[in-house]
């Protein structure tokens, strides 16, 4: 479903993606594993887009030097160069680090505000499926969103990346911050989003809560890939256990 | 003496809000601050006066077909003359300025300096309010300032447009990852802005005789009202025309009306000393502001 081939991406004439070569394929959940700057909300932007508005805006001001090489194939077709709308309409969205939501707006409005696209006649079916998926967002949806805790904010970011109806569907660093409970909470809704048919692709620092739901990761280290496996030989790879479990 | 102060005191403050709106509305959304928003006021008065008096439309038409051309020209400003010096801000300001200066300066040019340019009333008459004189044309900028602010509510509460203009002055980034564009919604808030500014024009001109200097004095207000009352907040723009609106009348009616202006510049002063931000402003920094 999605293919990467090669990319680089310099920020000026820093290296963040290292020749990174990478495969989703429909239905899975893949993992990206690396600790701080390893590359990976870097990869998320390219995948999702971000980073050519970001280029864009650079060059405009004469900015930043952003560089993107390599290839990025969605269904077989070539998005290198698409903008960031085009891909979601295409079906990939990012639900972003640090869920930044919108805070002045209630929780509802927030997931109103990712329909923005949509066109088709079935968004109160995502509304149901948002709020199945996180029975505490209809109790929040009333609320204003900077009123929400990280771990509310963060399913309402999820559940806005839903809204536009993706189908692969990036989540970076979902579970940044939150409680062991509140973790397994979102495990568990990442298995019912997937279960719906949306393929996911998510990253994380410390492997430990992902590894057991993955069915492929890739293990990035300074933009460059050090490994990859299926979430099984992950968990049992001595060198992954040192580095990302704190054995 | 005080029942006149409060009523036009009152009137005043609805004026001044409804041309700080626009500029206000703009600025909330794409962080453009629009100089050239005098420009876009005038132009829209001409406008409005040229199509009533050399093609002789009806008033209603005029009216109609100057929001429209004002919101077009607002929009292309975007495309056009903003998309260059986009993010960098002093030439933001001075690009707009160097534009509305441009249009203001065109009408002079032109010759648009005498008496005739005056824009009809919508209705002529005037009733008393507590004993206080009102014509009818001030009681309809009420009922339109009042009008505005309940359909920019329901615009960005409920329509996909205003919500994603929502979205982009909360979060820009967040908003372009669900696939809402940050130059399009820039030039629709450009678009938005000028057309208010010629609801206003055509509201608060036929109260005078329309001269280049009103572009420059509206342009001064909605700056003036911004940043005493925070811009890009809605409650800040009411608050900050009332604080205005009435130290207007008062020093027009107890000192004399030449002190109006140092009124505003005093308040500014004070406003920016205090709380740099506006009374209900949300940006810290003096230079994310105008
Ligand atoms: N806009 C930018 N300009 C310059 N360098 C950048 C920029 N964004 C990221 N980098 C650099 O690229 C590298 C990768 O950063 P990135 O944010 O992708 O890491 P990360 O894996 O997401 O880290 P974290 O776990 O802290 O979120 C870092 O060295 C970072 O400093
Ligand atoms: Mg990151």
């Amino acid at each position: 479903m999605l293919e990467i081939k090669n990319l680089m991406v310099f920020f000026e004439n820093a290296l963040a993606i290292n020749d990174l070569s990478l495969e989703v394929h429909r239905g899975k959940i893949v993992g990206v594993l690396g600790s701080n700057s390893a590359g990976k909300t870097t990869l998320m932007n390219t995948i999702s887009g971000l980073i050519i508005d970001m280029k864009k805006k650079e060059d405009r001001k004469g900015g930043e030097r952003i560089t993107v090489l390599g290839e990025i194939r969605f269904e077989g077709e070539d998005i290198t160069d698409t903008k960031p709308s085009e891909r979601v309409k295409k079906g990939i969205v990012l639900s972003r680090e640090r869920h930044p939501v919108f805070p002045d707006s209630t929780v509802e409005e927030n997931l109103k505000i990712a329909t923005y696209l949509r066109k088709d006649p079935q968004i109160k079916k995502s509304f149901e499926f948002v709020y199945t998926v996180f029975p505490r967002l209809k109790e929040l949806r009333k609320r204003k969103a900077g009123f929400c805790s990280g771990g509310e904010q963060q399913m309402l970011a999820i559940g806005m990346a839903l809204m536009t109806k993706p189908r692969l569907l990036l989540m970076d660093e979902p579970l940044l911050g939150l409680s062991p409970a509140m973790q397994q909470d979102l495990i568990r809704a990442i298995k019912e989003i997937r279960e719906e048919g949306v393929t996911i692709l998510v990253t994380e620092q410390f492997a430990r809560p992902l590894l057991p739901i993955i069915d492929r990761g890739y293990v990035i280290e300074n933009g460059t890939l050090i490994l990859t496996g299926t979430g099984k030989e992950l968990m049992d790879n001595p060198e992954v256990k040192a580095a990302y479990f704190g054995l | 003496m005080t029942t006149s102060i409060l009523v036009y005191g009152l009137v005043n403050s609805v004026i001044l809000a409804l041309i700080a709106m626009g500029f206000s509305l703009t600025f909330g959304i794409s962080g453009v601050a629009n100089f050239a928003y005098g420009g876009f006021y005038l132009l829209s008065g001409y406008l409005t006066w040229m199509l009533l008096n050399y093609l002789g439309l009806p008033f209603a038409l005029a009216m109609l077909i100057t929001v429209a051309v004002a919101g077009l020209l607002g929009f292309l400003t975007y495309w056009v003359i903003l998309l260059r010096v986009r993010g960098i801000a002093l030439s933001e300001v001075i690009a707009t300025f160097a534009l509305g200066a441009g249009m203001l300066e065109f009408f002079r040019w032109m010759g648009f300096v005498t008496y005739e340019f005056t824009l009809p009333c919508f209705m002529k008459g005037r009733v008393e309010i507590f004993g206080v004189p009102l014509d009818y044309q001030r009681l309809f900028i009420i009922g339109i300032g009042l009008a505005l602010v309940i359909f920019l509510y329901f615009f960005t509460h409920h329509t996909r447009i205003g919500l994603s203009f929502r979205g982009i002055a909360q979060n820009e980034r967040t908003a372009i990852s669900l696939g809402i564009e940050s130059d399009w919604t820039a030039a629709l808030s450009l678009a938005l802005g000028s057309a208010m500014a010629a609801v206003a024009a055509i509201a608060i001109l036929p109260l005078g005789i329309i001269s280049i200097n009103v572009g420059y004095d509206v342009l001064l207000i909605a700056v003036a009202v911004g940043i005493i009352g925070g811009l890009e907040s809605v409650p800040g723009i009411l608050i900050g025309s009332l604080i205005l609106g009435y130290a207007q009348v008062i020093t027009g009616m107890y000192l004399a009306p030449e002190w109006m202006m140092v009124v505003y510049l005093a308040a500014i002063v004070l406003v920016l000393a205090i709380k740099p931000s506006g009374l209900f402003g949300k940006f810290k920094e003096l230079e994310e502001r105008v």
